[in-house]
Formats: structure tokens, sequence, C-alpha cells
């Protein structure tokens, strides 16, 4: 498991990571969400003792990093997938690797064929990659050493959607035999399907974390979008009851439970052909906690 | 999250260290495995081995013994065998593989001397491939006519070649580190081995009193007399070398490993 406590750096008078504290449980996927600049690398960069940190740690295991001897045989990293030697075909890559660790050069065959780049591909310069190929070969590098704990940079940066799958479910099942993956990303969609637990972070401090459900529970706007037969005369009943509505597309925003709407609009004798939950999804909640840290603004009132 | 739970800790005790035999194997193998490694190394060989042919069919028969050979092969070594360490260094930052190097060895001081192990192993075998190439040419000097003696100084072959050439591999290794830049170390490489005893020459031939300062400021000069004469410096030729050497090698060798040790790999 990683465990970060109090964890600050600075780099003069910026704070690119502020006092931040999480843990990363075995046996399950931690995504490590926030917009680009939020402190997301900085985080790993220090996890793996490339960055001291100005205040607090993060262990692994109960490690520094720097205390664990031989550091690949427990903990692969991914921080980069272009940081490598521009000139060093793929296999060459994973030999030192391999070599460093002190492992057999089978480990180095198998790891090309775990991440289905083939022979030829493997004996290409890493100029010659796609970023989708670099990305499968520090996949393949994180993995060499068999380690109980991963912690990838943007893992699916370049990789096509079958390849997006093909490492959801590489981590998914690297996970449920009991390793530790931490995973970090800016794209929510990506870590929304393959996390177990999510952190949210933005500004170098942690905004939200907890697994999808609990963090859906911090939205506490009750809303409710409904299309029916007769839009007018359930804007009316609804109104009638005290909540408010306004138009939204084809249909309606009511500020209260689907149950309710369901039961006005029983009453009122209207037909449903549309009745579901208003609530902001995970990207809006995502934008909404991060909204300080965001470059864009949103244009007014767009939801997703 | 429950960051109530007891931490799970990993059992590293019974995983070892990753030796330095083995850190000093895979360093000496990145020099050669890049095409512009492999490619470096292979041309220096063969710059030796075109030198030493020219210098065979051009010189006076009585001038064609093999100290004559490997005294020019340790020469043209001493130029390009820095580079190849600078490379081997500077590589890390310029190429960035250094995000992976210092993460599977987070102990920085161990790659450093692995490095510096590693650019010895090499500058070696340079070495003696180059005094092979220098008996190759010493037979090919006595087909042109040449009667060759096959004797060495000793004090030749440790001052003039391998202590020269170590003290190469030392000024590649600290500029590299001092700068972590292949192009810019390559370049302020050559300012210090071509231009700057140029202009040590030059102000030399202004002034007098310039002249006799030289060794004691100059690197390069205070390293004349390891190839020249006897080849034995003598105790203030000595002082010199101690006196630039700290200068010019054991201060700046001393920051850029405190920088390596330091810096961000980003």
């Amino acid at each position: 498991m990683i465990t970060v406590e109090g964890l600050t750096k600075a780099y003069g008078g910026f704070k690119a990571v502020n006092d931040i504290s999480f843990v990363a449980q075995p046996g399950r996927v931690t995504g490590f969400l926030g917009p680009n600049g939020a402190g997301k690398t900085t985080t790993m960069r220090v996890m793996v003792g490339l960055t001291p940190a100005t205040h607090g740690r993060a262990t692994i295991g109960g490690h520094l990093y720097h205390d664990i001897p031989n550091p690949g045989r427990h903990v692969g990293v991914l921080l980069d997938a272009s940081a490598q030697h521009a000139g060093r075909t793929g296999r060459e890559i994973l030999t030192i690797g391999a070599k460093t660790m002190g492992l057999p050069e089978t480990r180095v065959d198998e790891m090309l064929h775990l991440v289905s780049l083939s022979d030829t591909e493997a004996k290409r310069r890493l100029r010659n990659y796609s970023l989708g190929m670099k990305q499968r070969l520090g996949i393949a590098h994180a993995l060499l050493g068999d380690p109980s704990v991963l912690i990838l940079d943007e893992p699916a940066n370049g990789l096509d959607p079958a390849g997006i799958r093909w490492m959801r479910t590489l981590l998914k099942g690297y996970a449920d035999r009991g390793g530790t993956v931490f995973l970090s990303s800016h794209l929510l969609n990506e870590v929304e399907l393959i996390a177990d637990e999510m952190i949210l972070i933005g500004m170098g401090t942690i905004v939200a974390q907890g697994d999808k459900k609990s963090l859906l529970a911090m939205d506490t706007n009750v809303s409710s979008l409904v299309m029916s037969l007769d839009n007018a005369r359930l804007t009316e009943a609804l109104q009638q009851k005290g909540h408010t509505v306004a138009a939204e597309g084809e249909g309606l925003r009511v500020n209260c439970a689907p149950e309710d709407v369901g039961r006005v609009a029983l009453e009122a004798q209207v037909v449903l052909v549309d009745l579901r939950s208003g609530a902001a999804g995970l990207e809006d909640l995502f934008l909404e906690l991060t909204s300080e840290s965001q470059r864009d603004e949103l244009p007014e009132g767009a939801t997703a | 999250m429950s960051t109530t739970t007891a931490p799970i800790p990993i059992d590293v005790n019974a995983t070892e260290h990753v030796p330095m035999s083995r850190l000093a194997a895979v360093e000496f193998r990145k020099a050669l495995d890049t095409r512009a490694g492999r490619w470096f190394a292979a041309s220096i060989v063969a710059l030796v081995l075109v030198v030493l042919t020219i210098y065979a069919l051009a010189t006076a028969a009585t001038e064609k013994n093999y100290e004559d050979f490997i005294s020019i092969a340790g020469f043209v070594l001493g130029y390009f065998i820095p580079i190849l360490i600078i490379m081997l260094v500077t590589s890390e930052s310029s190429q960035r593989n250094g995000l992976v190097t210092f993460a599977l060895e987070p102990r920085r001081s161990r790659i450093i001397i692995a490095k510096l192990l590693a650019g010895l192993l090499l500058a070696a075998c340079v070495m003696v491939l180059a005094a092979l190439m220098a008996v190759i040419a010493t037979l090919f000097g006595s087909l042109t006519g040449g009667t060759p003696e096959w004797g060495v100084d000793g004090n030749l072959l440790f001052n003039g070649f391998v202590l020269a050439n170590l003290i190469g591999v030392l000024v590649g290794f600290a500029i590299a580190t001092l700068l972590m830049n292949t192009a810019a170390a390559i370049v302020v490489y050559f300012v210090y081995t071509f231009i700057l005893p140029t202009a040590v020459g030059i102000l030399s031939a202004l002034s007098e009193g310039f002249e006799k300062v030289a060794p004691w400021i100059d690197f390069n000069t205070a390293q004349l007399p390891l190839f020249e004469g006897d080849y034995i410096p003598n105790g203030e030729e000595w002082a010199q070398l101690a006196v630039t050497g700290t200068i010019w090698l054991i201060i700046p060798l001393f920051l850029g490993i405190q920088r390596l040790l330091r810096i961000e790999f980003k």
C-alpha cells in the first residue's frame, strides 16, 4: 500500500503540492485525478524519490522509496513513457531494466508478449515508436520486476480504445491478485471505469476522495429531468406542489427527486416518456470541485 | 477512505541491494548500446588506426619504434575518450532516461560510482585496443623500411598513456556532471582542450611572465611533461599538475557530483 502523509512540495513560493494525505490500498485500483498542473506528477515523483518533499512523506509498504533495496522488484514505476534514450531499441530498454534488477533475459520476452509488442517492433528504436507503443513499453518496464505496487502516471495516454480496454483488464486483474495500483489521469472517463477509489486533486490540494458512490453522494442538489406528452400541464401541476420548474432542452428540470415528479404526474394523469435524476454526474462534480484550478471557464449554465 | 487501517507493510528483508558489479555492467552496456555510442567508440578506434598508418608511411625509419606508435595512439585517445564519458553521463538528463535509472537505484551516489567504473573500464578497453593497434602499426612500419625497437619505457606507458587518459576520463566526467547536457558538455570540452591551450600559448608568446605562470594555472600545459622527455615530471612539474588539477579537475568534479546528487530529473 502507498501512504502519503501531509505531503508538501514547494518551489520557491509556489506550492505544487500542499499538505496532502491519502492511502492507496492493496487489491484496489486508486485513480489520481486532476486537471493539468494540479500536482499529480509532482506527488508521484516524490513517491519514488525523484523529487524531495518539502514537508511530509510518502511511504510504500511502510518504507521510504529510497530505503527499498532493488526497488524495481517491489514497485513498478511509469512516470513518462518518452523518458528513455531515443536511440535504444524497445528490447534493449527492457533488457537494461531486467539486468539492473537481476532478472533473466526470458523475463523481457514475457513482458513484450504481455504488452503485445511484436519481435520486429521490439527491435525498433524508441524514436520510431508511436505514443501508444511507448506507453505499452513503459507498462512492460513497470511490470518487469513483478512488483506488488504499481505507480503509473497517465498510463492510458496515447492508447487507442482497444489499448485502453486492454490496460483496464490488465490493471484490474493485477489489483484482484492483491496488488496496489495507483494511476493518474486528467480524463475522468478513463479513471471512472477502472478505479475502485478516486482521489481528486486541484491546485495542489485534495478536493475529494472516495469511491464513485460516495463521491456522487457529495452532490446535494436534488433535481430531476423529465419529459412528458403534455409538458405545460405537468409544469402547472408541479408548480402547484411548490416545485421549481425550468425548461431544459425538450423537457423540464425540476428541483425534486424523480419519485416526487412521478407521483405528481400520476395525479395529474400526464404520460411521462422520460424521467431520470438530474443530479450532476462525476464530471460535473469534478469540474466544480477543481473549478478554481481549471484553465478554461465553462460556458455559463453548461451541463454535461 | 479508511486511514485508520494498519499499514500493510512490504517485506523487503529478503531483497538484496543491487550490487555495484551489476550497476557498473549495466552502465558499461549503456555506453555502447545506442547507435551514437557504438559508432563513436568504433570511430575512435578507426581514427587511431588511420593516424598510425599515416605515421608509419610518412615518418623516418628510425622513428618507427613501438614506443612512438603507442604514444601517438595514447595522444589521439586522450582527446576522444572524455567524449564517450560525457555521452554516458549526460544522456541521463538529455535523453531523460535518468528518470528510470534513478527509480531503479534511488541511491544516486551508487549510480555515479557505477558510471565512473564503467567509464574507466571503457577507457581501459579502448586503450588495450590502441596498444594492440600500435603493435600492428609497428609491424607495418617494419614492412615500410623501419627496424623497430619493441621496448617500451614504463614511464611512458604509465604516465603518457594510462595516467593521461585517466585524467581525460575524469575531466569528461566533471564537465558532464556540471552541465548535464550532451551538446553543451562536448562544446565546453573542446573549448577546454583546444581553445584554452591556444589562448595560453598566445599569452605565453606575448608575455614572458605568463609563460612561467602558465603551467601553474593551465591544466593542459601542466600535463605536457607526461608526454615529453623521459615522461617523468620532476617535483615542480608534479606540483604544477597537482595545483592545476585541483583547479580544473578536483573542484569541478566535486561540484558536478554534488549537482548530480541533487538535481531533479524531469
